[in-house]
């Protein structure tokens, strides 16, 4: 080749065939996901706990959206949920706890909806924005649902603990075990909706959770008894808070109450308990 | 089949890897694609921009909202020439006008990944501690590490549905392949120094808030690195 001639270069391809439209992954099929045989509020309680894809069927195809219903058994189991966490303190956190906790999961909800849909659609999911929120609404419902399931064995130890620490731990596990049967309806739906391997969801699941997690610190107190209903000039990360919580405990040698607030001992108020 | 004129009705698509969608791209005037990728990048990095800089307050949410988005914008203009002449040179039947447009839907899918996570990240920068605290120093090191992690995930996940698409479109896959990653060292290479120009970002606790630092253009990126890596060795 001399400097006269121009480089050679190589031709880009000139007949590509046309590109087919999109065609989702063939959809798993799960024997789960079919029409509710009927959509009453009892029905959709049942279904959500048996068959909670065929409540994501009704949100997608069903005439009757049960999205209202949805969020009808979130509020409530939430707020039966809460009440049990406030018994722990008694007085106020009676009422403040439920407004906490649905006010936090509700939050974490909505901040956590856009990655949500975003991740889903990375891993191949096909859907619009309405069934997402469906996916969710149906995520929280369960989880909520569990949790209930699981507020005797709360009230149980409310009643007969006096550690802070032992308490918020106890909490928490409860908590992850039912998101994470919660979750596990966010993959199915995801594999019936065209969504391949659910890497991308797992990761949303990790941040969903850290979220949460740090929902608990963001509006403490939630369990132990506090001057003021939020706490949001002293801002702490959930893993600073706890340690703090713990050395504090086991700095006073012996259970007691912790100024929930700022993690500090402070002289140890009565407890309402009955 | 992707709706061009809702350019919301592409996210979907794009983040699916719909071959279809990048296909109607590269056919279509470039506008069509700038239309979309443009937007995407400016509200996507801005908006996780902000909430990076939020922790040292509002002005510096505003400066790395503005500088997140003009890093990629200023890597792309850097390297558009020679990333169009790598791709000719390597065999891979892609053109400089292509080449332009699949590293656009590359950082456009990172910037919607980006956007999607910024409601969370905002969350977060409102309960950090404030810059003068005692604790300020751990949640820098906290914050820095997060955001890194959370713009490598998306960078990973954009660049690896760009890979697909770009050994698709070659004309084997080898040299499509071929040609990616060269790109990929190259916008690495240089984005590393635009991102180091453009500091601070995160912002170091205890430094002023400043849109550039005092000598922006004094040493550059690998030369700290290197400086780093020797002083620790003598240490």
């Amino acid at each position: 080749m001399t400097d006269e001639q121009a480089p050679k270069l190589p031709e880009p391809q000139q007949n590509t065939p046309p590109m087919p439209p999109y065609q989702p992954s063939p959809q798993a099929t799960d024997p789960d996901y079919q029409s509710m045989k009927e959509t009453g509020f009892s029905h959709i309680l049942n279904d959500l706990l048996k068959k909670p894809l065929s409540v994501i069927y009704e949100v997608k195809h069903g005439n009757h959206s049960p999205l209202s219903a949805l969020l009808i058994v979130t509020l409530a189991s939430l707020a039966i949920f809460g009440i049990v966490l406030g018994m722990f303190s008694s007085g106020e956190q009676l009422w403040a706890a439920p407004v906490k906790i649905i006010g936090g999961v509700l939050f974490s909800g909505l901040i956590c909806f856009p990655s949500l849909y975003i991740f889903g659609s990375l891993g191949g999911m096909d859907a619009k924005i309405q069934h997402v929120m469906g996916i969710m609404l149906t995520f929280l419902a369960i989880t909520s649902l569990l949790l209930v399931g699981f507020a005797p064995v709360i009230w149980l130890f409310s009643t007969s603990s006096n550690s802070l620490v032992f308490f918020g731990i106890l909490c928490l596990t409860i908590w992850i075990i039912c998101l994470t049967f919660g979750l596990r309806i966010i993959l199915r739906a995801s594999k019936i909706m065209g969504g391949r391997r659910g890497g991308h969801l797992n990761i949303w699941a990790v941040i969903f959770i850290m979220v949460t997690v740090q929902m608990t610190t963001t509006l403490r107190p939630i369990i132990g008894k506090s001057d003021s209903f939020l706490n949001l000039e002293e801002k702490r990360f959930f893993i600073r808070y706890w340690f703090e919580v713990m050395e504090s405990e086991s700095q006073s040698g012996s259970p007691r109450a912790i100024n929930a607030d700022t993690g500090n001992n402070e002289p140890k108020r009565p407890r309402n308990k009955k | 089949m992707p709706n061009l004129s809702n350019p919301l009705q592409n996210i979907p698509p794009l983040c699916r890897g719909d071959r279809s969608l990048l296909r109607r791209w590269l056919d279509q005037p470039i506008t069509e694609c700038l239309s979309f990728c443009i937007p995407a990048i400016l509200l996507g990095c801005g908006c996780y921009g902000f909430t990076m800089g939020l922790w040292q307050g509002w002005e510096m949410a505003s400066y790395v909202g503005i500088k997140f988005p003009l890093v990629i914008f200023a890597t792309l203009l850097v390297n558009g020439a020679i990333n169009g002449m790598l791709a000719m040179v390597l065999g891979s039947g892609i053109g400089f006008r292509q080449s332009i447009q699949f590293l656009l839907a590359g950082f456009s899918l990172m910037s919607i990944i980006l956007l999607s996570i910024s409601p969370i990240t905002f969350f977060v920068a409102l309960h950090a501690p404030d810059p003068s605290d005692a604790g300020a120093q751990q949640w820098h090191r906290v914050t820095l590490l997060t955001h890194t992690l959370l713009i490598a995930y998306a960078g990973i996940v954009s660049h690896r549905s760009l890979l697909v698409h770009v050994r698709n479109f070659a004309t084997t896959p080898r040299h499509g392949s071929q040609t990616f990653f060269t790109w990929l060292a190259g916008n690495l290479f240089v984005g590393a120094q635009i991102s180091w120009i453009m500091r601070p970002f995160f912002g170091t606790p205890g430094l002023d808030v400043q849109f550039f630092r005092n000598h922006p253009m004094a040493g550059n990126f690998y030369e700290t690195v290197w400086n780093a890596v020797t002083s620790l060795l003598s240490y």
